[in-house]
């Protein structure tokens, strides 16, 4: 960076610096304007009791349920266009994207292999969609579409996990995968094996929104309080959500593939080994 | 509020699993199997070379020492060929000594009778001649003068010499 650069960048930030701090100076002033108290925000990013969406005029919903929808939307038209476009002119050498592809590909196919090496084919496509889901979804909350609710209030579409409805279908479902799996490959034993771990759909579950929804608070009050809101959210928000994401992805896709390992693995008898037949009393004092 | 802890609604969470299916196999068909096979793919065909190269540098290993065997007995035979033309050689070489030894044994032996036989003709032929002029000069000596009988040898050995 020579001279010159440096002065303009320096201007810059102090320009900035000068912004933000005539902004918090000023939002400080302003009486508190907001519509809905955060207590109301919050209870609600819980409950989900008062700001509903209408889906298709036929039911309410929680607006996590559209932000599902919209994830699906975006991996349709993703997946359809690699399909189209990008993957038959796949080469041997691969390019940047092809790259990005088969390292994803690879790293949940090596997952599933590495923890569950009975059965790992099923699986390794599940870890697969639901890591990307999972990463997906909560980075989507990051752009903020906004949607009407139903009490006429404009809500921004949240990571679809946040929803206490998401999280519990991704840990049941996650807990009927490993239980499939269980039952395809040992039977009855795989699963007695997967009625063991019972609190396994409840503790993922609960893992996803709580993590999703910790998120999903601080940010909200970082975002309630006008003065925090020039620059702070930048990192509060961007950078819990993607950590979140990351983090989630990673947790929940281990969890599966090392749990549906253990009730596909089958187990080996091992046959008892006879004990000796004591003697009787009557021979030993002979 | 409803009796339902944390307002779970189940027909909110079959609409999730159904967009998480729906999610799956869009996933899975264009995405997750098209790039899994491509892989399985290229790493089938990059075995194959492997396995090509393998069976390619074991079969050059047999043949080599397949030559080299080969090579090691075509040496055994050159040397059992060449000890046996040696040997052969040397029999033959005896054979020619031998013969020419006895032809040379022969033409000594031969030379040897026909000198005797010459030196026996010759001293007989000489023993004759001597007789003769023994006798010629004795009857000179009885009935001729001198210088006759030396004409006459003189003459006689003229003779002879012609």
């Amino acid at each position: 960076m020579n001279k010159k650069q440096k002065i303009r960048a320096g201007i810059i930030f102090g320009v900035a610096f000068i912004i933000l701090l005539a902004g918090s100076v000023i939002t400080g002033l302003v009486k508190n304007g907001h519509s809905e108290e955060i207590q109301v925000v919050m209870r609600d990013a819980v409950l989900h009791e008062t700001f509903k969406v209408n889906l298709f005029g036929l039911i309410e919903v929680n607006p996590g349920l559209i932000s599902a929808f919209c994830v699906t939307i975006i991996f349709l038209v993703f997946c359809l266009i690699v399909r189209i476009f990008v993957i038959p002119k796949f080469k041997k050498i691969p390019g940047k994207f092809q790259m990005f592809l088969e390292q994803m590909v690879d790293l949940f196919s090596n997952m599933g292999k590495s923890n569950s090496p009975h059965a790992y084919k099923f699986v390794s496509a599940y870890i697969f969609a639901a890591g990307a889901y999972i990463c997906i979804s909560t980075i989507f909350e990051l752009f903020g579409i906004q949607v009407m609710t139903t009490a006429g209030v404009s809500v921004a579409l949240p990571a679809p996990l946040s929803d206490i409805n998401g999280a519990v279908c991704m840990g049941c479902l996650s807990y009927l995968v490993i239980m499939g799996g269980g039952i395809a490959k040992n039977g009855i034993k795989g699963f007695g094996k997967t009625l063991k771990e019972f609190s396994l759909p409840i503790s993922m579950s609960f893992r996803l929104f709580g993590a999703m929804l910790s998120g999903a608070l601080v940010t909200e009050l970082v975002y309630h309080a006008t003065v925090m809101s020039y620059g702070v959210p930048v990192i509060v928000g961007v950078l819990f959500t993607l950590l979140h994401a990351l983090i989630q992805a990673y947790v929940l896709t281990t969890l599966v593939s090392t749990y549906f390992g253990e009730v596909t693995e089958k187990t080996v008898k091992v046959p008892k080994e006879k004990k000796p037949k004591k003697q009787k009393k009557s021979a030993q004092a002979a | 509020m409803t009796g339902v802890p944390l307002n779970l609604d189940w027909q909110q969470i079959l609409l999730h699993l159904m967009n998480f299916v729906i999610l799956f196999a869009i996933l899975y068909f264009l995405l997750y199997k098209p790039v899994r096979g491509f892989m399985d793919k290229r790493k089938a065909a990059y075995q194959e070379m492997d396995d090509q190269a393998n069976q390619n540098k074991q079969e050059a290993e047999e043949l080599k020492a397949q030559y080299e065997q080969q090579l090691a007995a075509a040496d055994a035979e050159i040397a059992e060929k060449k000890a046996a033309a040696i040997h052969a050689a040397e029999a033959r070489a005896k054979g020619i000594e031998q013969k020419a030894q006895d032809e040379a044994a022969d033409i000594i032996s031969k030379a040897k009778r026909q000198a005797e036989s010459e030196r026996d003709r010759i001293v007989g032929e000489a023993g004759d001649t001597i007789t003769e002029m023994a006798k010629e000069a004795a009857e000179k000596a009885l009935f001729g003068t001198t210088s006759d009988a030396f004409d006459s040898f003189l003459n006689m050995v003229e003779d002879e010499a012609k």
